[in-house]
């Protein structure tokens, strides 16, 4: 008997386990499909960068305007990181005592690149444009009043995806950078934008 | 239904012999879909079973979705001085010039942060006027190729120089040795043929200044034209051939439109006249071999290429005896009474044609020449041309004698002279640049030896080939993309070639080799205080800097005026006296014709896949060369496609040569072709040992001149087969509307009279497309066929070759094929070519069988492949009833883009990997960033903005791509006309391509009644 009452239990706890499992896994599948977690993405990845720029300075306290150094962010595909000569502008005389600014200016001279860790990374078959991101972004409003330093109030271009770069000491991925991320945005009426799967891949 | 009663009876259309035979190997291969059997040898091996392969990737992929993911780390490295014009992302273009060896014209070189990644054509040049040829884009493929030499080599030879150890060496050695020898005298140079004018006058000053000889071996020489010039008019010269003027084109044997001289420049100007209406074109054609002129005629005879001369002079007779010419016959030329019966043509035709070249007398053109025409009677062919020409007040209007086209008159061109010095120890130092006579001289093997004897031998090109491995030094030139570089193709007119990238190895422009040797042997007086090649070629140019720059810019400077006429030249009529019929046994059954491939041509762009996979626009055959032979002559012979024929020539030193069977419809029966360009033993290991060599096969006038045609063979059959990898059979249309074809007189009446219209009703609701809807026409009646749209294709969108393997088990991955049908007779059919891309259908079946959503319609009308969604089930290319998607079967990209050649791989085109479907996607990356580009601008898409890969560099225009639903655009206007049809309307797939009915403007004699489609 005693035998019997073991083999019901079993069979309960069986069925118990499965039935967590059950809903641990719909629980799984509803927070992955509503984008609450997002696994395999990279937010928050923080990588440590051979010179450790801060946006925090640069942005946050010195309050200089993004396409002072992301050149082409409005002309083109890439926003491009800065050309060395950029840094160099200021850096020939600013804070030259600092180590880094050393190795900084030591590249410049001997011409060798600096090689960034790439932070913001999207496969090779989705193809983004800067440049009409931030045109469409900014329409309706005045370009220049929407980049720094031109004070907090307004809703920043840069930041829509790029999040609180300001106050980023290192530079950190703010998005999920997932397509469910990119469409949402896409869909939302007012924005206009198009949905077909050959705006993106291709 | 229909399908069933045409198969019944012979088609009218075929694409093979297989077809039009009903041969029931073909019936069986029809039904089915795909020429692929299931993996074959070491594949089949290779494999896992799917079953176990997709366990195991469960199973990795759970494991990776837990652990802890990490994001594969890539660099971002900037520049430390950026560049001016560089702005990463977009491409900058550089005009250019491109030359083969043969014809030349002006390029856009597109380069992505500093590297070359497509050619382009150049809209304002006045030769080609935005046309390109598949070999201007293998071209930029040549630049990359991984084979080609990195530093000069010396070759470290023992006494009898039987051995090869080659060593790098430097530049400043070598220099040393050779401007040694160089003043020891005795030296002489042997080239190629470039009309390069600085180049020419450096070379010309640097041989007289250090009395060295000058020899020029270029296999596709055009002597015997420039020499029927000077005999005939007294001015050595190659004419500028105007089919744009001629209402009526007679090529006896000249492949004007496939390989002959300018090819692309007269596809452009023959289409200028063969636009639908009354003012179109005629072209009729007299060859032995179906060749892409011959394929686009609108009457076609089959002659021999012995016959070129006699055909020639009864059409002269003709004009003669019929009154309308007012000349004497030459005495001692025979009477061609009844010249029909020697051609097999109907009187009634010959008589039209003698009366329509009268009525088109001064807007006519007679073209010969071309391998074909290279016989023992070639200058005498040439003459009686430039006779017939004169006798029809062409001279100065068609025949423009103004902007001639380069000839150098000054150089020894007997090569055989050349080797009975080297042979005697006449000539110590041998300078061999954009020449490889050890694989394309038919004495090849004599020259080898007369090499040995020779103290140093230098040569230039780019690689260990043939000759460079018979060389003492090898000093690599600069690619045309690494080098600075002026042209001259047209009188009057300067292209600039410019580099657009730094050169890639150690290698060094030959001009400057001379003006460092001019310095070492101080012979500075040459240089015109130069110390460059860059400074010389700028001086010489003789332009101010704002000139220059604007030289720079545009591509170009010309001095003279298009489109005027000339007068014409007075004919000197001693020249009549040279005409003569050599002598040629007539026991021989079969005559010898050696001619060139459009891709191929001499074999020196041989080591680039994209050629050699290249579908031949008439046999479509890739990656072999064959003998043609006509039907009548394989059945008589019993030979079958792919029979090995042994071939022996049966003149002073006999020649025998194996090789592959191709029976091929429309060629004459007494003659044999096969291709030249192919064979290469030491060019790279995508050419070596493809085909085989036919140059051996050719013959050397006392001139120095090579023949190769009209040479007497014979045949012998052995019982060995090789398949040949054509891509064609297996895309059988099966009969129904494809190609569609009416004459001009039906043309004029009713455009739209040949196509047969379907009553459609549709169970699907139409899509809406809000903004744009993509569509392209392809115009079939200036559509030549001449394929550089395919190669283009592959250019502009990574698409990988796979090797002859795989094309023959159906493999191929163009995206744009250009499909040739027959239509007539197999002993002289009539062809036809139609460009395929994907139609983009509204109604596209590929779409709703596809399970996981990888492609599908957008609101633009394109039909969307999305790589990293197909999951490779093939549903859709079953589906395709266009049979346009194309499957990657093993990774190709890995091995198509390993270093350096992935650098010519273009960014904005996903790289495709293993197991993905592809096909063409209207080149929607240039869509994209042409609609990016309207946005930063403010302004909407223009007509004109966006054009595709295929379209720019479609010689004669036949591709318009644009918005449909821009009412103002040409592509609507096209799209709507009534001449414009759709591919297999009756399946209701609403495509977004429509073509344009071909047009055949046949003389009113031999226009034939048309049967209707199938009804």
């Amino acid at each position: 008997m005693n035998h019997h009452l073991l083999e019901h239990k079993k069979h309960i706890m069986g069925a118990f386990i499965f039935f967590c499992l059950l809903i641990a896994l719909c629980l799984f599948i509803y927070l992955i499909s509503s984008n609450k977690i997002a696994l395999a993405y990279n937010n928050n990845y923080e990588p440590d960068q051979p010179i450790p720029f801060s946006h925090k300075i640069h942005v946050g306290q010195y309050k200089m305007d993004c396409r002072y150094c992301h050149t082409e962010v409005e002309k083109g595909r890439h926003a491009t990181v800065p050309s060395l000569d950029i840094c160099m502008n200021c850096h020939l005389t600013v804070k030259t005592n600092s180590p880094w600014i050393q190795k900084l200016t030591l590249a410049y001279q001997n011409n060798q690149p600096i090689a960034w860790e790439k932070v913001h990374l999207l496969p090779d078959f989705v193809k983004f444009n800067h440049a009409a991101h931030i045109k469409a972004l900014t329409k309706n409003k005045a370009p220049t009043t929407l980049y720094f330093p031109s004070g907090h109030q307004v809703k920043k271009a840069c930041t829509v995806c790029h999040g609180p770069v300001e106050n980023m000491e290192t530079i950190y991925q703010h998005s999920s950078l997932s397509m469910g991320w990119c469409v949402n945005c896409h869909r939302k009426k007012e924005h206009q934008a198009p949905v077909n799967c050959s705006t993106c891949h291709y | 239904m229909h399908i069933k009663n045409t198969k019944q009876k012979k088609s009218k259309y075929w694409l093979n012999l297989e077809e039009w035979s009903q041969d029931k190997e073909f019936q069986k291969a029809a039904q089915r879909e795909f020429i692929s059997p299931p993996p074959l040898g070491e594949e089949a091996s290779q494999l896992w079973s799917r079953r176990e392969f997709l366990k195991l990737m469960g199973a990795s992929l759970a494991l990776a979705n837990f652990a802890c993911v990490r994001r594969p780390a890539e660099k971002i490295v900037p520049y430390t001085k950026r560049p001016n014009d560089i702005q990463l992302g977009k491409a900058n273009f550089y005009s250019s010039s491109y030359y083969d060896g043969e014809e030349g014209f002006g390029i856009l070189v597109k380069t992505r942060e500093g590297r070359p990644i497509k050619i382009e054509g150049n809209k304002d040049h006045p030769t080609n006027q935005g046309g390109l040829s598949a070999r201007a884009h293998s071209h930029l493929l040549s630049l990359y190729d991984p084979e080609r030499l990195k530093h000069p080599q010396h070759n470290l030879f023992n006494k009898e120089k039987t051995n090869r150890e080659f060593v790098s060496t430097q530049y400043s050695t070598a220099d040393t040795y050779i401007s040694e020898q160089l003043k020891n005298g005795k030296a002489a140079f042997l080239t190629g043929e470039w009309p390069s004018p600085s180049s020419e006058k450096l070379l010309l000053k640097f041989c007289k200044e250090l009395s060295c000889k000058h020899f020029v071996w270029n296999p596709l020489h055009h002597t015997s034209l420039a020499k029927a010039q000077k005999i005939c008019y007294g001015t050595k010269l190659i004419p500028h051939f105007m089919p744009n003027r001629a209402r009526l084109i007679v090529s006896v044997n000249c492949d004007f439109l496939g390989t002959w001289l300018y090819p692309t420049q007269m596809n452009y100007l023959y289409a200028q006249a063969r636009k639908a209406g009354g003012n179109m074109n005629r072209l009729v054609v007299f060859e032995s071999l179906m060749s892409l002129t011959g394929s686009n005629a609108d009457l076609r005879t089959r002659i021999a290429s012995s016959q070129n001369l006699s055909l020639l002079l009864s059409i002269a007779y003709s004009l003669i005896d019929k009154g309308f010419v007012q000349a004497k016959w030459p005495e001692h030329l025979p009477h061609f009474n009844k010249a029909w019966e020697m051609f097999s043509i109907h009187e009634k035709n010959w008589n039209d044609l003698i009366k329509d070249l009268w009525k088109w007398r001064g807007q006519s053109l007679i073209l010969a020449g071309g391998m074909p025409g290279q016989s023992i009677d070639s200058t005498s062919t040439q003459i009686a041309a430039t006779w017939l020409n004169h006798l029809l007040n062409n001279d100065g209007w068609t025949v423009n004698y103004k902007q001639a086209y380069n000839t150098w008159s000054h150089a020894n061109r007997n090569i055989e002279q050349l080797t009975e010095e080297l042979e005697n120890q006449k000539i110590d130092t041998l300078i061999i640049h954009k020449t490889n006579p050890l694989y394309s001289y038919p004495q090849k093997d004599r020259l080898r030896q007369a090499f040995k004897k020779a103290k140093c031998i230098v040569y230039t090109g780019d690689r260990e080939d043939e000759t460079g491995s018979n060389a003492d030094y090898i000093l690599p030139d600069h690619h045309d993309l690494e080098k600075w570089s002026d042209w001259e193709f047209q009188k009057g007119t300067i292209s600039i070639g410019q580099p657009t990238i730094r050169p890639l190895y150690q290698t060094r422009a030959f001009e400057d080799g001379l003006i460092k040797w001019a310095k070492l042997t101080n012979k500075t007086n040459i240089l015109n205080n130069t110390s460059s090649w860059y400074n010389y070629l700028k001086k010489n140019s003789k332009l101010s800097i704002s000139e220059w720059n604007q030289f720079l810019k545009i591509g170009y400077v010309s001095k003279t005026k298009q489109d005027v006429r000339v007068k014409a030249r007075a004919f000197q009529t001693t020249a009549l006296k040279l005409l003569k019929k050599e002598k040629t046994s007539d026991t021989n059954k079969y005559e010898l014709t050696l001619y060139v491939t459009s891709s191929l041509k001499d074999g020196s762009l041989a080591n680039v896949p994209w050629l050699q996979e290249f579908p031949d626009p008439i046999t479509k055959i890739c990656w072999d060369n064959y003998f043609c032979v006509s039907p009548a002559t394989a059945k008589k012979n019993s030979l079958k496609e792919g029979q090995i024929i042994e071939i022996r020539t049966s003149y002073k030193t006999p020649q025998n040569l194996k090789g592959p069977v191709h029976i091929q419809p429309g060629q004459a029966d007494s003659v044999i072709a096969i291709a030249l360009g192919y064979g290469r033993e030491k060019a790279g290991t995508v050419a070596n040992a493809v085909g085989i060599n036919a140059y051996p096969l050719a013959q050397i006038t006392k001139d120095g001149d090579m023949i190769g045609a009209a040479l007497p063979i014979e045949i012998n059959a052995t019982n060995q087969f090789i398949p040949l990898a054509n891509v064609q059979g297996h895309h059988s249309m099966e009969g129904r509307q494809i190609v569609v074809e009416t004459t001009l007189k039906k043309y004029l009446k009713n455009p739209g009279s040949a196509i047969h219209r379907h009553k459609l009703f549709s169970l699907w609701s139409d899509h809406s497309y809000p903004e744009h809807k993509w569509g392209m026409v392809i115009d079939l009646n200036t559509c030549t066929g001449c394929s550089a749209c395919i190669t283009a294709c592959q250019s502009e969108n990574n698409i990988p070759t796979v090797g002859k393997d795989l094309v023959l088990q159906g493999r191929e991955m163009h995206w744009i094929r250009v499909d040739r049908y027959y239509k007539g007779s197999p002993e002289n059919p009539e062809a036809l070519h139609q460009p395929v891309v994907c139609m983009h259908c509204d109604n596209a079946p590929c779409e709703t069988v596809c399970p996981v959503a990888a492609t599908v319609h957008s609101n633009e009308g394109t039909n969307d492949m999305i790589y990293n969604r197909c999951v490779g089930t093939r549903y859709c290319a079953n589906n395709c009833p266009y049979k346009v998607r194309r499957f990657n079967w093993f990774n190709y990209a890995k091995t198509q883009h390993a270093e350096p050649m992935n650098k010519a791989a273009n960014p904005e085109v996903t790289v495709r990997s293993r197991g993905v479907m592809e096909k063409c996607t209207f080149c929607i990356h240039r869509i994209r960033s042409a609609q990016a580009q309207a946005k930063l601008e403010n302004r909407t898409l223009k007509d004109g903005d966006i054009q595709t890969a295929c379209q720019q560099s479609c010689p004669t225009g036949a591709i318009v791509f644009g918005d449909l639903k821009d009412k103002t655009s040409k592509v609507h206007r096209l799209f709507n006309g009534s001449d414009a049809y759709t591919l297999l309307e009756e399946l209701n797939t609403k495509p977004a391509v429509r073509y344009r009915v071909k047009i055949r403007n046949k003389p009113a004699s031999s226009t034939k009644k048309e049967t209707k489609h199938h009804g």
